[in-house]
């Protein structure tokens, strides 16, 4: 409800609304309306209000008016607010059974209550999130968007599937943006720091350290427009042609401004740092050997890629000096992740054995490398927490122009894996039609999140996606036609137990028909991509909260078959479905065999997957870890494994312990907090959610085989 | 043994029309849009990559893989030989129409 204005034609009802134009009433009453003002009662404004933003005929809304008017003025109030009114007018439309009218009609809102929890309570549904005003804003804003989307974005069917939690629609509350993103510096080197409404505009860097300026700038504005995180493409090798005047110092201290910047700048949404990844190459990956490769001032060196291995690889190995310092207390960074592709190429070029030695270093002491594994012709950028593109003939194409090379996952949908063996009860040809049926209704979400981000769009550069809409190179920064529609699982470990009484791990025949689970969902994305035009893929939900989620309504909604196979510990809600088709984190086996038998999955789930390897407050030779990278890449199918240490910090001290600790090893004080990795990054354990902080106790940890 | 195939891949349709799999006791997967089972068995065996590049393959019964296609027909002629099946004598086909992959 708003101020009093005069009626003008708006929308639709135009012709209908000067109907009961004087029909006003006044009341001693005073109504506080949601633009910060005290108005009298008029009642005009519920008519004006209905035929505006529903479908309801005249008659029927004065009526309505007049019933509210009258119970309003029965409750002998002196004020009353905006959305007070609106639920009296809403209440009265459910009475009429004008269900349709009252969905358009809703106000969306946040109780005083939750409001008054949220500003002191910390949101834990994304453990990259810190807590205060900047947290709290984004947490209100996508509330609004949530229910927004959930009514307005998507179709009852497929809101209720989310709702009840039969699937879960990612980032509701980014609903107005797309999912994860995958970048080229190569954008910025060309056209400069040039973004719509932009206060100022710079052209292309000339010096390495203002190339670094835009690039956290520009990943800055990004972070605004996409949910998800913003990764780089091949880092160190687009940095390269900066580099050549650079001594030795100067590309250290560019490496560490870079790690600090991307780390330290939490000045995102909600206050949080960015979400940033830069994929790193040893060698010049094929695709970029023979590219022309733009240097200072956006303008051609004379040279191509290839020719600038030697300034890629320092940049590379500076990169990792520093992460294997840590931050000023000895803390491994959180961010930029770096993902180092290990290729066939890797191995033949020169130095690898060293630089393999360099990261594997970096693994066993801070956990920050990412070994993303790229076989035969495999290309891919990878980012987030474990999401990769991977380039098909046409982005290999791209690989000529590199500023072009930026790619989208628009939107992620999870399946509730473990609820459709509640529902088949065991039989075969049940389960694998719910399990259709469900990647059906995760397809017509994507078409309804396409469709709405077409919408906003359209409006260009002057829209709300003005950034995305950018046509430096000539076509929209967002490529819409080149997005992937992602489809999760979580939950396939107990999903195979509730069908077959064992889980992943027991036994060949649990492994079995856990992959032809996935080999299904597979079958059934690539049918529907065929018949939507558009590309759906299987990836391995990262499902930071979505695990305890569907953990938590199964038990409340299918108690008896949950409570046979959920996870963690039930009584004080640290409850959690294992991720995506991961082995049970609790699970007791050697880390060759997780990586291997995990890994026979990866090849079916083409945006991503990984394996992760809990290594607890063991400090494994970089050695052996390096012969074990070496192995995965030769004799297993695994598409990107992760190391992940865990560490204590003293907040009292600030001194920093290997392993999780109740109190200081130096100080003795208990003021501590734990850090490890909680999906894919490493983050404060005080900031995760219970499901994850039940996964943490399950974890079981490779102290000594490696 | 299995054999790995496709529709429409020349090399596979070789196969199978030069050697009576059945009576050598080798089980036919053919990979197409509806048969999970199929690429769950290849997924097993790890060969997913593997047939995105190139089909048929075979896979022994200590699960080793064979993709060279002239090993392959060695291999099965090997087969029928140890078993008294018979089999058709060589015709030169080679990939055409890139139908002989996973796609």
């Amino acid at each position: 409800m708003g101020v009093v204005l005069p009626l003008e034609p708006i929308g639709r009802n135009t012709e209908k609304i000067s109907y009961s134009q004087n029909e006003t009433t006044d009341l001693a009453l005073f109504v506080r309306t949601s633009e910060e003002d005290i108005t009298g009662w008029n009642r005009q404004r519920i008519v004006d209000a209905l035929l505006r933003e529903t479908f309801i005929d005249p008659d029927t809304a004065v009526r309505i008016s007049k019933d509210v008017e009258k119970t309003v003025k029965s409750g002998a109030l002196k004020t009353v607010t905006g959305p007070l009114i609106r639920e009296l007018v809403n209440a009265r439309l459910l009475e009429l059974g004008l269900e349709q009218n009252r969905r358009m009609h809703t106000r969306l809102g946040v109780p005083l209550y939750d409001v008054d929890q949220l500003l002191v309570h910390q949101n834990k549904e994304n453990a990259n999130i810190p807590h205060g005003p900047e947290a709290t804003n984004l947490t209100l804003a996508e509330g609004i968007k949530k229910e927004y989307a959930l009514l307005h974005v998507f179709s009852e069917d497929v809101a209720d599937a989310h709702l009840k939690g039969d699937i879960h629609l990612h980032d509701l509350g980014f609903i107005d943006r797309p999912y994860c993103s995958g970048q080229s510096l190569e954008y910025i080197k060309k056209f400069g720091l040039n973004l719509p409404h932009a206060l100022s505009l710079a052209a292309p860097a000339r010096h390495p350290e203002v190339l670094l300026s835009h690039m956290v700038k520009f990943a800055a504005a990004l972070q605004s427009n996409f949910a998800g995180a913003i990764g780089w493409d091949a880092v160190n090798l687009f940095f390269a042609p900066y580099l050549e005047d650079l001594d030795d110092k100067g590309v250290r201290q560019l490496a560490q401004m870079m790690i600090f910047e991307f780390s330290q700048q939490a000045v995102a949404r909600g206050g949080q740092a960015i979400f940033s990844d830069i994929n790193i190459y040893w060698e010049v990956p094929r695709h970029f050997v023979d590219v022309p490769a733009i240097g200072p001032g956006g303008k051609y060196t004379g040279k191509t890629y290839g020719e600038y291995e030697k300034e890629a690889q320092r940049f590379a190995w500076a990169l990792f000096d520093v992460y294997q310092e840590g931050d000023a207390a000895g803390r491994p960074f959180f961010f930029p992740k770096p993902l180092v592709h290990i290729t066939e190429k890797l191995f033949i070029t020169e130095g690898h054995e060293a630089f393999l030695e360099h990261i594997c270093d970096v693994a066993a002491d801070k956990g920050n490398t990412y070994f993303v594994f790229d076989r035969g012709e495999t290309a891919k950028i990878s980012e987030c927490c474990r999401l990769s593109f991977k380039l098909e003939a046409r982005d290999i194409e791209d690989a000529k122009k590199p500023w072009k090379m930026r790619y989208s996952a628009l939107q992620n949908v999870t399946i509730n894996l473990p609820r459709l063996g509640y529902r088949a009860k065991g039989d075969d040809a049940t389960l694998f039609d719910l399990l259709t049926e469900q990647i059906r209704l995760a397809a017509k979400g994507h078409q309804q999140k396409k469709a709405f981000i077409e919408k906003l769009m359209a409006h260009g550069e002057n829209g709300p996606l003005s950034l995305l809409a950018m046509k430096c190179d000539g076509e929209n920064y967002l490529r819409l036609e080149r997005c992937s529609y992602l489809v999760g699982m979580v939950g396939l470990n107990e999903l195979v137990k509730t069908h077959l009484g064992r889980e992943l791990h027991d036994s060949d025949e649990a492994m079995k028909f856990g992959l032809q689970v996935i080999a299904h969902m597979n079958l059934v994305c690539r049918k529907m991509g065929e018949r939507f035009g558009m590309k759906f893929v299987l990836e391995q939900t990262p499902a930071e909260s979505t695990a305890y989620r569907f953990a938590k309504l199964d038990m409340a909604h299918y108690s008896e078959e949950a409570a046979m196979v959920v996870q963690g510990n039930v009584e004080n809600n640290e409850m959690y479905y294992t991720n995506s088709t991961l082995y049970t984190a609790a699970g007791e086996m050697n880390p060759i065999r997780r990586v291997e038998r995990e890994g026979l999955f990866h090849p079916l789930i083409e945006a991503g997957a990984i394996t992760h390897i809990w290594l607890g407050e063991a400090h494994p030779d970089k050695n052996s870890l390096k012969g074990f990278v070496e192995n995965v890449f030769k004799h297993t199918q695994n598409d990107q494994i992760a190391f992940s240490p865990e560490f204590t910090v003293c907040l009292d001290c600030g001194r920093t312990m290997r392993g999780l600790r109740d109190d200081c090893s130096y100080c003795r004080s208990n003021h501590v907090d734990g850090i490890t990795r909680i999906t894919g990054y490493f983050t404060r354990v005080s900031s995760w959610n219970k499901g994850k902080i039940g996964e943490l106790r399950d974890r079981y940890r490779n102290p000594n085989q490696l | 043994m299995t054999l790995f195939t496709r529709n429409n891949c020349k090399l596979c349709k070789k196969i199978k029309s030069r050697f009576d799999l059945s009576a050598m006791e080798i089980k036919i997967e053919t990979l197409t849009n509806d048969n999970a089972g199929a690429l769950a068995h290849l997924a097993w065996h790890g060969l997913v990559e593997d047939a995105r590049k190139s089909l048929p393959i075979l896979v022994l019964d200590d699960s080793s893989p064979v993709r060279n296609f002239a090993r392959i027909e060695n291999r099965l002629i090997e087969r029928s030989n140890k078993l008294g099946v018979p089999f058709q004598s060589e015709s030169n086909i080679i990939c055409e129409g890139g139908n002989c992959a996973l796609q």
